[in-house]
């Protein structure tokens, strides 16, 4: 649950911040939306930056046997039989 | 006492005996493909020789991964048996690899033939990969540098991303199916990854034989989350190179891959700030200007106003100065006038005066009364209303009047002469 959280984090924020950035690139200003949205690309960008700069990698070996096959059984002494 | 056998039991105690003296897997018999054939789509069957020797071998169609042909050379996998019916000894062949440029390359070339024409290698069912991976699969061998190149890259690029290592054995007996089964955890957990990789580092055409088989270019193609795969060098082509969604060339250029860069991403994190700040920046600037300009229009306007009530003023002030100026002028010109006229008059009034006065003169010393008082005397006509100025006035005989200064006589004409005297 804490991994889906995260990942909405990073992916989801930076296309926040790519939406707000286009968003004031294409409409025509509304101070008061732009204002809040300057805030939120503000929060967001920092944000992003903070996860940038500690993060490190998990890296975990699975324990599985993956040569246990699920190939059907052939009787192989069928043809000499 | 020798022990006597049935042959049923001889030929289960030579095979146990082979059993334990060849344990499957430990050994492998290369020579060259001779008489392959394969029938009731089931059974395969083809000699092993080299030089001196031959040997029968058997197989499943199941257990044959590879493409077969007369006159390539192979490395089998498997245990030697007597079969019980025919009493033939065969090889009882569980995997094949393939030995030589040669047979490599051939097999190459017709796997990757075959899984072209079925549209394995399609680049329309290629599916992109995420832009930041969360939760990456690694199927690699961890004792080899791929392993470590990847993760460094990894580090060096990137953070907080779960790093699942499925490690496999990548050339050998156990490549394939392990890679297959890796692939198959993938799938049953398909929904935790959103990329996985498939990596191994460089080696010949025969180290690298699991990733052209048939059984892997299946499971990448099978697999139901993205696959990135970078498997030998750069020069290096494999099928599940061809297969897999996204083809690197190494197994650090699949980490450059699948990782983004942090700095790049902090960049654009930037680039998109400096750009945000640039809109709002300028619209700011450009509201300024038009408050500036409303302020400044105001300014003018009531600028103007004052500028144009006093010159009113002044205007008004100046006209009044000038009427006053007028008034003082006219009254000057009406004193100035009156002044003159009266002058004027005066004079006139002098010169008629005199005039007057000398005409009065004249007019005594030309008045017939005067001249009479001179001793002159003046005729009229008898009845002494018209004075006689010409002789054409009176005949013979008419009565004149003179008069003289102290009195009048009545004469009679005695005779007109029409000269003088």
């Amino acid at each position: 649950m804490a991994k889906e959280a995260k990942k909405i984090h990073f992916a989801h924020e930076f296309k926040e911040l790519e939406a707000i950035t286009e968003w004031f690139e294409k409409e025509d200003l509304d101070l008061e939306e732009g204002l809040k949205k300057f805030e939120r690309g503000l929060e967001l960008a920092s944000s992003l930056k903070e996860y940038l700069g500690k993060v490190e990698n998990k890296v975990k070996e699975i324990k599985a046997k993956f040569a246990a096959s699920d190939e059907p059984e052939e009787d192989t002494d069928a043809p000499f039989k | 006492m020798n022990t006597v056998f049935s042959v049923s039991k001889f030929i289960e105690f030579l095979n146990d005996s082979l059993a334990a003296l060849v344990p499957y897997g430990d050994v492998a018999v290369e020579g060259e493909v001779a008489n392959f054939k394969i029938s009731q789509q089931k059974w395969v069957w083809f000699d092993i020789k080299d030089e001196t020797g031959v040997l029968n071998c058997f197989m499943t169609t199941w257990d044959l991964k590879v493409p077969l042909e007369d006159g390539m050379k192979i490395r089998a996998y498997g245990y030697p048996k007597i079969y019980q019916k025919s009493g033939k000894f065969s090889i009882t062949v569980k995997a094949i690899e393939l030995v030589g440029e040669g047979a490599l390359k051939k097999a190459f070339l017709m796997l990757k033939a075959k899984l072209e024409a079925e549209g394995l290698f399609a680049i329309a069912r290629k599916r992109a990969l995420p832009r930041f991976p969360e939760h990456v699969a690694l199927i690699t061998s961890t004792g080899a540098a791929a392993y470590t190149d990847f993760l460094r890259i990894a580090r060096e690029r990137w953070g907080g991303v779960e790093i699942d290592v499925l490690s496999v054995a990548v050339q050998g007996i156990q490549a394939i199916p392990e890679v297959v089964g890796a692939f198959r955890y993938v799938n049953a957990h398909a929904r935790e990854y959103d990329v996985c990789v498939l990596t191994r580092g460089g080696g010949s055409m025969e180290d690298l034989q699991a990733f052209n088989s048939e059984e892997v270019a299946r499971a990448v193609y099978g697999s139901m989350v993205p696959v990135v795969c970078g498997v030998g060098h750069e020069r290096d082509e494999t099928l599940a190179d061809y297969v897999a969604d996204t083809r690197a060339a190494t197994p650090s250029h699949a980490a450059e891959i699948v990782f983004p860069e942090r700095h790049e991403v902090l960049q654009s994190i930037a680039h998109y700030c400096a750009r945000i700040n640039r809109v709002v920046e300028s619209n700011v600037q450009t509201r300024q200007h038009a408050i500036h300009s409303s302020v400044s229009r105001l300014d003018s306007f009531f600028a103007r106003r004052v500028e144009f009530l006093s010159h009113c003023a002044e205007r008004v002030g100046s006209a009044g100065s000038r009427i006053a100026e007028r008034v003082r002028a006219a009254q000057q010109n009406v004193a100035h006038a009156h002044a003159r006229v009266s002058s004027t008059f005066e004079h006139v009034f002098e010169k008629i005066f005199e005039r007057v006065a000398h005409n009065e003169r004249m007019l005594k010393t030309l008045s017939p009364e005067a001249v009479i008082q001179r001793g002159y005397s003046i005729i009229y006509t008898a009845d002494g209303t018209k004075p006689v100025t010409s002789i054409s006035q009176v005949d013979t005989g008419d009565r004149i009047r003179v008069k003289l200064k102290d009195g009048s006589l009545l004469a009679e004409t005695l005779k007109n002469f029409n000269s003088l005297f």
